[in-house]
Parts: structure tokens; sequence; C-alpha cells
């Protein structure tokens, strides 16, 4: 057996090692409820924003968190804490939220937020109604 | 039903569709041809060379097409021609001109277009330079025209299966079922477009996509040559040209990539440059295995090793830019991505896995039918032999990018995990760490790997030489990490090895390109590249390892967190403060005031905040510097959008630069709602106190001058002299106007202090006596409680270290560059495979 194939066997079986135990790392897709069995613990949540609730923000009292209700798949609302900073853009507008964050209580603390927004098509479909 | 539009211009539209088709039909006619020239070639030589002849023109066509293209989709996004879906949903009428170019490749059609546009100037270079390789090559290179001819064919096959998209798709047959589409005259309804997304609208954005598009499009071309070359049974032919294209690739690509950092850390306010997030992955990865492929490759042109590793490597590199292209364009990619491009869909799913398929077997099949013959070495290599080493950095390279791919691709794996798992798998919960443990291992193999392999020769080195000139190496560059450890207070253990590898490799560099070969400027090509890769290592450590923020908000209410687990949550979350109108907040060294905007209510949209920093002497008290910021926002963008996009601003020092962006600010358009407050000033020199300052009344002026004001006949109009004294020592002079109109009409023209949002407004003159009045000042000002931005401030140590080392190693891509094409023909013929035996005295030409 020639040097670079072994070389070559050692790096792949180090590469498979590395691979497997970074697996780990990758998180899963919960609703509140499921999130809630391990509390403290990291997960993503795919939920939807609560239009009705709103979010209440007040860049005095706290510029770094604002806090909002969002529905899960499952349909059970919960109270969002997001701890990471403002507001990003458009959150009420968003169609869908992918959340991550963990349960504490009966709130989920929320450190980052993927927002799926309304498609350029349906957004000016209300606007070419209204004209 | 044909309805007679008015208001449409569709001329444009039909010359740019025509030219659609043209390209199209142009490029598969040149491929074709291409492909009898190669089958005529040893049979007909005649028939083959006309055949090549009729294949030029039509590559020739193609290009003219491509051009015309883009010409007319300029001209209809230039001229707002809205009636164009593309024009509509990616341009508007108040979008500056300098950002036209943008719009192209905010769409998918148009970066295809700006995709193809590059391999059509790239394929005519190839044809006239590939000589004997030419049609092989070109036969791929059309080949792939005609392919990404089609994503712009915009054709339907029966109701439901749609091939590729136009530019030119007109808006009312995007969105048939709207009803005012149905009106003969809907063009006068249409008045504005959609606009530019905002974080598009900067000049990095304007010339990023082109270089890194042209990146993308340099993978074809070592691409075309492999398959050449295997098909053809030429090993050697291929070797120089592709050593040249995939240099350039490196380059161009390296640089594509790099500006996408530098737009990502001045305009979009992710707080950096690198995120590690899918779409950057996804152009890393090809630039990795080109790299890898340019190495293996040298290898093989010195000592006639690691042929089929070389090919796999090249052919794998534009494979991934089309399962790049695959994941940040159909939409996959939505639930991780922050900036993945909306997808079009189902069709573009399918249609680019048929495209990938397709292309995986015209890549495979050659390399599968050749593979007995392959060039291959028994004899094997000594173990302190640049080859060797060269090879095992080239693997470490390749396992990076499978690695970082892998990742990644977690949306496509996902359902097969989950069956597997019955786990619905997202990705990992800090993503940067995730690709920080490992990837912090490559970067110090990489580091230590080509410091150590420029001291070797190619088949055998004299171990003591070796050892003494990596002794002095090590030892240089270890005092050197120590000291860079301890001045940065870098304790991280991982993090120290790599500081030690880079410095490793910059000391090696360095040191090899004077002491072995004697600085002369035509050799230093790779000592320059791995030099310019050593700084980016170090750069990359230094900027991120100590990136801080100074913004350290101390209000407000705190969680319980677990100290343990969420530590890191706790200071990310106080990264941003809170700053009002005027109130000095001290920020890291410095106090950060803000001192105001530049709205104006109802025009630009995007406001820029001016903050003032200072750095206060501590025993003296004195301002020792001083600079402004103007980080920018737009709020509530496209007007039905909420919540406001930022832009950052920077302060770039040579050692650091500190970073600013607006987290949140003031609406003023909503919370405008502070009224008037009179005053009454009896005489010259009463004063007025105001949230931030005050006022001095200094008696009435006739002499009204006041653009705002037209004059009448008949018209009494008098003026109030204010100077307004502001809390930071500026003095600012108003005049506000009444004018009394046919001895009835009263109206005021109000004046304004911009920076401080003063409005003052003479209400009304009180006279009392014959030579005395008072005046009445009507005084509107925001409270200053009001009126505040939430600011991040962060500071990033040495970023320029990073900057400077792309630049240096791109540099080192095109010394190499010079030195391949300036040599003598004569050498080019050596066979590598044929003086295997006497490597060490084959000029090294890359390495």
């Amino acid at each position: 057996m020639k040097k670079t194939h072994v070389a070559l066997l050692v790096l792949v079986v180090v590469a498979i090692s590395v691979i497997s135990a970074t697996f780990l790392d990758f998180s899963t897709y919960e609703t509140f409820s499921s999130a809630a069995k391990v509390p403290g613990k990291s997960f993503h949540v795919i939920g939807f924003f609560d239009k009705a609730q709103g979010i209440q923000y007040d860049a005095k009292t706290d510029p770094n968190q604002f806090s909002f209700h969002a529905k899960d798949k499952s349909g059970a609302m919960t109270k969002v804490i997001f701890t990471n900073g403002a507001p990003p853009r458009d959150i009420d507008k968003s169609e869908q939220l992918v959340m991550k964050g963990y349960v504490k209580g009966d709130v989920f603390y929320c450190s980052g937020i993927q927002m799926k927004c309304p498609s350029k098509y349906k957004k000016d479909m209300v606007v070419g109604e209204k004209v | 039903m044909a309805t007679e539009f008015t208001g449409e211009h569709l001329l444009p539209g039909q010359i740019g569709y025509f030219c659609v088709i043209l390209s199209f039909v142009a490029a598969l006619f040149s491929s074709i041809s291409y492909l009898f020239a190669v089958r005529t070639e040893t049979t007909d030589p005649e028939a083959s060379k006309s055949w090549v002849n009729m294949a030029r023109m039509g590559f020739f066509t193609h290009t003219a097409g491509i051009i015309a293209i883009f010409v007319a989709l300029y001209y209809v996004i230039a001229n707002h021609l809205f009636e164009y879906h593309y024009a509509w949903s990616h341009s508007s009428l108040d979008l500056p001109g300098k950002y036209l170019l943008s719009c192209f490749w905010e769409g998918q059609e148009g970066s295809f277009m700006l995709w193809m546009f590059w391999h059509s100037i790239l394929g005519i270079i190839v044809m006239k330079t590939a000589k004997s390789m030419e049609t092989r090559t070109m036969t791929i290179i059309a080949m792939v025209q005609v392919i990404l001819g089609t994503m712009l064919l915009g054709l339907y096959l029966g109701q439901d299966i749609k091939i590729g998209s136009t530019p030119f798709l007109l808006l009312r047959h995007a969105m048939q079922n709207a009803p005012i589409f149905s009106m003969p005259n809907y063009m006068s309804f249409v008045k504005d477009g959609n606009g530019l997304n905002v974080s598009l609208q900067n000049y990095w954005m304007v010339i990023h996509p082109p270089v890194l598009f042209l990146g993308f499009a340099l993978s074809l071309i070592p691409f075309a040559y492999c398959i050449a070359a295997l098909w053809k049974g030429d090993y050697k032919t291929f070797i120089k040209p592709t050593i040249a294209w995939s240099l350039v690739g490196g380059a161009v690509l390296g640089t594509g990539i790099m500006m996408g950092g530098r737009w990502a850390y001045e305009s979009l306010n992710f707080g950096g440059y690198w995120a590690w997030d899918p779409v950057e992955n996804a152009s890393l990865v090809p630039w990795l295995t080109l790299v890898a492929g340019l190495h293996t490759l040298i290898v093989y042109k010195s000592t006639g090793r690691a042929f089929i590793i070389t090919i796999i490597f090249l052919l794998l590199t534009h494979l991934l830019v089309w399962y790049s292209t695959f994941l940040t364009r159909t939409g996959i990619l939505g639930k991780t991505s922050v900036h993945a491009f909306t997808g079009d869909g189902q069709a573009l799913y399918y249609h680019l896995l048929v495209v990938l398929a397709w292309l995986v077997l015209v890549a495979k099949l050659p390399l599968l039918f050749r593979w007995k013959s392959l060039p291959r070495v028994n004899k094997e290599e000594a173990t302190l032999s640049r080859e060797f080493w060269m090879f095992i950095g080239a693997a470490v390279i390749f396992i990076s990018s499978i690695m970082i791919i892998f990742s990644t691709s977690q949306p496509v794996w996902a359902p097969l995990a989950k069956w597997i798992t019955k786990k619905d798998i997202a990705p990992p919960v800090d993503v940067i760490k995730h690709y920080n443990d490992t990837q912090v291992w490559i970067a110090i193999i990489i580091g230590f790997l080509s410091g150590v392999t420029m001291y070797m020769k190619y088949k055998n080195t004299d171990a003591r030489k070796l050892w003494m000139n990596l002794g002095f190496v090590a030892l240089t560059s270890g005092i050197m990490a120590f000291a860079i450890a301890y001045l940065q207070r870098i304790t991280t253990w991982q993090y120290c090895f790599m500081l030690y590898s880079a410095c490793f490799s910059i000391v090696g560099s360095i040191s090899y390109g004077i002491s072995v070969q004697k600085s002369k400027f035509k050799n230093l090509g790779p000592v320059t590249g791995h030099l310019g890769f050593a700084l980016i290592l170090l750069g990359i450590l230094l900027s991120s390892y100590n990136k801080h923020a100074i913004s350290f908000n101390s209000m407000g209410v705190r969680f319980g967190f677990d100290k343990g687990s969420e530590e890191k949550n706790i200071t990310e979350n106080r990264e941003n403060e809170l700053l009002s109108l005027g109130r000095k907040v001290a920020m890291g060294d410095y106090y950060a005031t803000y001192i105001g905007d530049s709205s104006v209510p109802g025009k630009d949209k995007r406001v820029y905040y001016k903050v003032k920093f200072e750095k206060i002497d501590s025993t003296t008290h004195k301002v020792k510097e001083q600079f402004m910021l103007y980080p920018d926002a737009f709020i509530n963008p496209k007007g039905n959008e909420s919540g406001l996009s930022a832009n950052p601003d920077t302060k770039h020092y040579l050692t650091n630069d500190i970073y600013t962006f607006i987290s949140s600010a003031t609406d003023k358009a909503k919370s405008d709602t502070s009224t008037y407050i009179s005053h009454i000033a009896q005489k010259v020199g009463d004063t007025i106190y105001l949230n931030e300052g005050y006022m001095i009344f200094n008696g009435f002026s006739k002499d009204v001058k006041d653009a705002r004001y037209e004059p009448v006949e008949g018209d009494i109009a008098v003026s109030a002299k204010l100077t307004v004294h502001d809390k930071f020592g500026g003095i600012h002079e108003m005049a506000p106007v009444y004018v009394v109109r046919n001895k009835e009409y009263i109206s005021y023209v109000e004046d304004t202090v911009r920076d401080m949002d003063l409005y003052a407004r003479l209400g009304n003159i009180i006279v009392k006596s014959t030579d005395s009045a008072y005046a009445e000042i009507m005084v509107r000002q925001t409270n200053p409680m009001d009126d505040y931005i939430v600011l991040k401030a962060l500071v990033f140590p040495y970023i320029n270290v990073l900057w400077a080392g792309v630049i240096i190693m791109v540099f080192g891509f095109f010394i190499s560059l010079g030195k391949l094409l300036s040599r003598k023909s004569k050498q080019e013929i050596a066979h590598p495979v044929a003086s295997i035996d006497n490597a060490d005295e084959l000029p090294e030409i890359v390495a």
C-alpha cells in the first residue's frame, strides 16, 4: 500500500469521525410543548406571528429585547421574548418564523429568528386591488 | 379574447426575446458543429475545418445575442418600462442611476444572463487560444451555454411544466389573475416599480456580483479542458492552459467572495464579514476545490503524479458551482439562510436537478471510459518530497470543502435523516461555532503545510538542510506568535495553534522568498499567494477573536439566565445601546452622542444619523480625538414594510475599525405628535429656553428674504430675527415670517433648524405702542427622550490584515500567471510522465 493511500485513508477516517462528532451540533425542529420538555435547551421552533397581539418593544426600558406571541404548528400560542436586539424588519408581516431558543417557565426565550416573508407577487396583488 | 392594451412598449421585449431564442439556437448549433468537427477530425480534416468555421460563427452569433439581450433589458430598466415584470419588480423611478446595473443581479434571470455573458466572453478567448484543444473544449462550453440558455426560455410545455423564465415577461402575463390587467389602459395605473431591495443599494453590490459570477464562469474552463483531455486521450496539452485558467479562477473567485464579505461588512448589519451563511459557503466551497485542484495539477505537471485526483477536483469545482446555484436559487435554503434568493418554485428546482444530473454524467463518463489508460506512477514518492505534502495539503482542503458542503446541505439531506432517525433535523443552534470548531483545524494544518512544503524539493529533499531552514522558521514564528498572543490576549488553545500556524506560514513564505528565491519577482507568485493566505488567516483570527461590542447596555430588565449555557446570550443581548438625542454615553474608550438626523419628512427614505464619538483624556478631561459617524437606515422602506433596514458606518483606523449600525430608531413620520408651544418675546434680547439650548429674539425685520415666500402687492410681511444656541455651542439663525395678505389672510412661513429638529413660527405680532411690539414665537421641538436611536457599535481589531491578505494573495495568483504565460514554448513540451526520473531538474512552474 502506498503512503499516499495510507495518508488518504487516515484523512478520510478523521474526516468521517469529525463529521459524525459535529453531527451532534445539529438541532431539531420542535413545537413549543416538545421544547418545553427540556427546559433551557435550545431548539428550532417553526411558528407564526400573532398579529392581534403585536410586538412589545420599548427601546427606553431595554433596547435589546422585545416580545410577541407566536403560534406553533400544533396551534399552541406562547409568549416569545427575543433577547438579542431590536425587532427585525417586517416581522409583523411574516408568513412564517423559524425561532431559535429555549423554553423556561411558560415563555420561549428566543435568540434568533428567520423570517419567511410573503412573496412579491402576493404583496403586489394587494397593491393592484387598491388601484 | 384580444384586448388592445395602451401605453405599452412591446418592441424592446420582442427584440430581447428574439435574442434569447437566437442565442440559444446559436449555442446549440455551435456545440453540435464542434462535436461534428471532433468526430471528423481524423477521418476528414477538410470537413472538420468547415465544421469548426460554422461552429465559431455560431458561437459569435450566440455572444452577440447575449449582448443584445443585455442591451434590451438595460433599455427596459433604464427607461422604467414597468409593463415588464422584471423592471417593475426590481427597479423604481427613484432608483439612483448608478444602481440600475444592480437590478440585473437581484433577479433570477438577470444573474443567469450575467453568468452566460461571462461564459461567452471566456469562450471566445478559449476559441482563440486553445488550438488543438479548441473543438473539444468548445463543444463543452457551448453545451453549457445551451443549458444556461434554457433558463431564459420561459416556455410552457402543457399547463404545468415551465422551462426557464424570460426577463422580458410582461407584468400582465406574470399576474394574469389580477383584475387590473383586464383593463386596456392598465399602464396608466402602474406608475412605479417595486424597487430594488435596499440592501443591494450599495456600491459593493454593483461590482461584487459581476466579479463573483466571473469567478463562477471561470470554473467552466478547467472543467472543459479536463473533459477535452480525457476525450482526446491527450494528457499533457491541457496542463498549461488549465493551470493558467485555474490561477485566474482562483484569483477572481477569491476576490469575488471577499468582496461579498466586504459588502456584508459595510452594508448588512449581521455584524461582520463572514457568518458561514449557506450562500457564502456555497461560493467558498468551489474555490477550495479549485485551489486543491490547482495544487495537484502542479504536482502532476512536475512529477506525473496525482492526475486522477486533479481531474476529479477540477470537474467537481464546476459541478459544485451548479450545486451552489441549486442550493441558493431554488429556495431550498429558505429556512436556513439570511440572504437566499427567493425561489422560482418547483420548475427551477427540477430544471436544475436535471442539469446537475446531466453535467455529472458528462463529467463522469469520459473518466470511467478512460479509467484504465489514465497516467499513473507506480513508484512510491519519498516522504520528504514536495509532491507528497502538496498532495496531503490538497486532500485536507478537499476534506474541508466536504465538511462545509455537508453542513450547508442540511436542508437537502434532512428528509433522509428524518426517515432514519425520525427526527426533524435543524441547523446547529450556534452555526458559527459549528463551522469554526472544525475549520480551525483545517486552517492550522494548511498554515503549517504551506510553510513547510515550500522548502521541500520534488522527488526528494536533503533532510538536514530542510530541518535547518524549518528550525529557523519555527523559532522566529514562535516568538512572533507568542508576542501577538500576549499582546492580543489570545488564550484559547486551538486559536493559539492557529496563530502559530499563520505566523509560521508568514515567516516561512517571506524567508523562502528572500533566501531561496533571492527575491526574483517573477518567481515570487506562490510565495506571495501563500503569504496572502496566511495573512488572511491571521486577519480572521485577530479581528474575530477580539471583536467586541463597545455599545453595552447598562439599563433594562435582565433575565435570570443560567450562567453556564446562556452566558453568551447575556453579552449578546446587551450589545445594543440606547442613545437619546444629545445625551453623552460612554462606549469603550469613547463617548458617543447622538446629535441629530437628516430626515426630511416625506422625502428621502434613507435617513442618516449623526453620532459624535469623542475620546477624552482621563486626567486632563480634554477631548483628545473626535469624529462623526453616519450610520443610516431606511425607515419603513417601500412604504408598506415595517421596521428599518440599516447600513453600518465605520471608522477605519490602521489597527482597528469601529463599526456602528442602527438597530432601531424613532419613526419621525409616526411619532411627530409634538405641538407648538407659544412664547412671548417682549423686547429685543429676550431669551426663550429650549429643550436643547436657547433662543434669543433680536427684533423684527421688514426685509423678508425667504425663497418660500412670494411677495404679492399689498402684503405686509415681517420676520422675527432669532439666534439659536444649541447645547454643543453651535449658533443658528432663524427668521420665521408673518404675512398679512389683503389685510385679511394671515399666513406663516416657518423656519427650522434641521439638526435640532426645531421648528419656529412667528405666530403673532402684538402691537403695544407705535414703537414697540411683542412677538409671539411658536416653537415646536421634539422631546429629546422621544428622539433616540438604538445603536450597536463593534470594534474589529486588525481587520486590515485580512483585507491586505486578500489583495496580496490575489496578487500572488497573477504573478504566477505572468510567469506561466511568459515561458518559452519549448519548455511546454517536456512531458511530465517521461521526465519523472529527473523531476529535480524540471523547472518549478508555480509551486
